[in-house]
């Protein structure tokens, strides 16, 4: 058995970290929702660095690499609170594999694509896309729309309502990849949530360590040092279900439905779990608009609701499971 | 990144399954429905045979009856075992704590008296360290043992929550033989003769119905010298070894916690049907969130796996599987309950299933035994976060000044 990352994967993992922390920050996620600044690093500078199409092949121009490739990634990007998500990346490369045309174009950064839920509703990534992907009466879809702003609670998510306008049909049988690239998208959602939660975690350690009350460091107090490891163990059992379900997307494509489930279920959790306790080991500073701790908290609270909320992917993984067993 | 065995792990795999294969017939099953006494010569059959196939002590050294084998083997043999649906050794705790602690720290007369035997499942032992003053702080214990003029040990005191005592032919005895130093420095640890005069075992039933441990009394019980194990002061030391080899032995590896996820997974999917829509969506959501949780802790139990398989020991992030494992352990088994309708109520069902009231009863002593959720966190705190330690009242004091916290005045 060897259920770790390669030596690859961890050099990955390290110039991405190298990466994201120059570009990105709490700060600039801060500067989004004050002032509308762009969301950082932005499409560009994720398409020059090619972690944007790690999973787009080669011959397209891509990286070449695997989902996990790309969720070691995510979880850089999410600890930083990096925009727009790999989520959209990673959906768009799956819709498009075939698309001779349009998949060079979304590797290269010159098309900047978001995804339409089946169901309506926000569109992640829309106020920095310029073309949309949709599916409609079981045929995948593409082209231009119009985009309506509204105020958000985590800006880098670049959320707004899409109405799509002219499309043209990229697929005419497009529901198998369409379940596929949201399974996908599920699980660099989750390595993302992975990388916000486990930063979360460390600021409110990092703090408990600092923070005097009643002659004591706080981390000295059990309900302090309870409720961060509470938040760790959520964070390591996080990692193992995000590695698991990434693998099976190439690996064991019949388990990925269930994995990608389990893992969207689990990361909002986790990363709310995170995210609240992050909050409250800081008392009154981490309730105010100057401190970082709000930007992770407003991450955990719009991501939840992302590509289906806990709710659903929990009935999820429950009904695949009672299938599996039921056979 | 792969679940695969290498070639070497699936060879030995293979040879695992053919034994256990070719003996199933003469081999016990793990009980179902209501647990049994033990039926201590079958038990010790059933060790025996697993012996003779190379299937216990799997990591002890060769030279002591071992297998010489690694970690990984012997975690492939714990999957077998699971996946075969066979019992436990009765040798469980001589095997993962009191035989590693004599091939540490033992002369080498007790090592060729004990450790044959004790892998043959010819003497059963038992750990006598918790007491009904120290739990979770071990250190703080009570029991004496004084030299006596002939040179031999006269030990006084009383152990409790300890396994398999009822049953057991030695213990390994942790006790205090000089109160006037600091907690842990005046401890020493012993192999007693469980068969002693002055040795009482009184079996304790739990609240699950079951007595699986005991207190064990000791009056005025002499333990010769050439059975300390260690040097005398040093058994903080040794007990600390004992309590490594504990966390090797129950290191997770990725089994699951109660009843098991796919025993859960079957019944619910045999229940759900019979209840009204509305239920049935609340028993998808909370089945579907436990069943989320028990697969990252599989998982995690595969990461500390591959680690293992690396040569890497299980250090204390290992608690973070138990912390994760024992809490989903015990949802589930609350969810079967539930499953059981109007049966939920009784402790066992009229089809003769007590499966999931014995998980509802027994797992709440997963959240004590082998360290405590809550000394759990303080471990994975200090020591994984780096955060700072609880202070401690009698740091510095002698053991007999401790005793003065909290008393009357």
């Amino acid at each position: 058995m060897n259920f770790d990352l390669s030596d690859e994967q961890r050099q990955l993992a390290a110039a991405a970290a190298d990466f994201f922390t120059s570009a990105a920050s709490p700060g600039a996620a801060r500067a989004s929702l004050d002032t509308g600044a762009p969301i950082e690093p932005g499409r560009k500078a994720m398409a020059d660095t090619g972690f944007a199409a790690i999973t787009i092949p080669e011959s397209a121009g891509g990286g070449g690499g695997s989902v996990l490739d790309l969720a070691v990634v995510a979880e850089q990007a999410g600890r930083v609170l990096a925009g727009p998500s790999l989520v959209t990346a990673a959906r768009a490369a799956v819709l498009l594999e075939d698309d001779a045309d349009r998949l060079p174009a979304l590797a290269d950064g010159s098309a900047a694509y978001a995804v339409i839920e089946e169901t309506g509703g926000p569109v992640l990534d829309a106020t920095t896309a310029d073309r949309f992907l949709a599916l409609r009466d079981g045929a995948l879809v593409a082209g231009g729309g119009s985009i309506t702003e509204r105020a958000p609670i985590d800006a880098t998510r670049g959320l707004a309502d899409v109405t799509l306008d002219d499309a043209e049909v990229v697929a005419k049988d497009g529901v198998a990849r369409w379940e596929r690239a949201l399974q996908v998208g599920q699980v660099v959602l989750g390595a993302e949530g992975l990388g916000t939660a486990s930063k979360a975690l460390e600021l409110g350690v990092d703090y408990a360590k600092q923070r005097v009350a009643f002659g004591r460091q706080i981390g000295s107090y059990q309900a302090i040092k309870h409720a961060l490891v509470d938040a760790f163990v959520g964070v390591e059992q996080l990692r193992s279900l995000v590695w698991w379900a990434a693998w099976t997307a190439e690996e064991s494509p019949a388990e990925l439905p269930l994995a990608a489930a389990a893992v969207k279920g689990m990361a909002a959790v986790v990363l709310e779990k995170a995210a609240e306790t992050l909050v409250q080991v800081h008392g009154g500073i981490g309730f105010t608009w100057e401190h970082d701790a709000h930007l992770y908290w407003r991450r955990a609270k719009v991501d939840r609701f992302l590509l289906g909320d806990d709710v659903e992917a929990f009935d999820t993984v429950a009904r695949l499971a009672i299938a599996g067993a039921a056979k | 990144m792969d679940f695969d065995d290498t070639p070497e792990e699936a060879a030995y795999r293979a040879k695992v399954r053919d034994y256990i294969a070719a003996h199933r017939g003469e081999l016990m099953s793990v009980s179902e429905g209501g647990r049994r006494a033990v039926d201590l010569d079958a038990a010790k059959q059933h060790q025996s045979l697993m012996y003779d196939g190379g299937l216990v002590g799997v990591t002890w050294p060769k030279e002591y009856g071992g297998q010489g084998g690694t970690q990984m083997q012997q975690a492939i043999v714990n999957q077998e075992v699971a996946k075969a649906g066979l019992a436990g050794f009765i040798g469980v705790i001589g095997l993962g704590m009191c035989g590693p602690t004599v091939i540490a720290h033992g002369s080498d007369d007790q090592k060729s008296r004990y450790l044959g035997r004790l892998l043959r499942g010819e003497d059963v032992w038992c750990q006598l360290f918790s007491e009904p003053a120290s739990g979770s702080d071990l250190a703080a214990l009570r029991t004496k043992a004084v030299k006596t003029d002939s040179g031999s040990w006269r030990v006084n005191g009383q152990k409790v929550w300890t396994t398999l005592a009822h049953v057991s032919d030695y213990g390994i005895l942790l006790a205090r033989t000089d109160p006037d130093v600091a907690k842990h420095r005046g401890l020493t640890m012993f192999v007693v003769d469980m068969h002693a005069p002055g040795v009482t075992v009184r079996p304790l039933r739990q609240m699950s119905g079951v007595a699986e441990f005991n207190e064990v009394f000791f009056d005025d019980v002499e333990i010769p010298d050439e059975e300390r194990l260690g040097e005398v002061g040093d058994g903080w030391r040794v007990a600390l070894t004992t309590l490594m080899s504990e966390r090797l032995s129950l290191g997770g590896g990725g089994t699951d916690v109660g009843t098991g996820l796919d025993a859960a997974a079957a019944h619910v999917a045999k229940r759900i049907g019979e209840l009204p829509e509305t239920r049935q969506a609340l028993v998808r959501q909370e089945f579907g969130r436990q069943y989320a949780a028990s697969l990252a802790t599989r998982y995690t139990g595969y990461r500390q796996l591959s680690a293992i398989s690396k040569g890497a020991m299980p250090g204390p992030e290992a608690s973070a599987g138990k912390l994760a494992g024992t809490k989903t352990g015990r949802a589930l088994a609350d969810l079967g309950v539930r499953l059981l309708g109007d049966e939920a109520v009784y402790a066992i069902t009229a089809e003769g299933d007590g499966r999931w009231q014995n998980s509802q009863a027994g797992l709440p002593g997963m959240a004590i035994a082998g360290g405590t959720d809550e000394i759990l966190r303080n471990v994975l705190g200090e020591r994984v976060l780096g955060l700072p330690p609880e202070p401690r009242a009698d740091k510095g004091m002698s053991f007999n000044d401790s005793l003065r916290i909290g008393a009357s005045e």
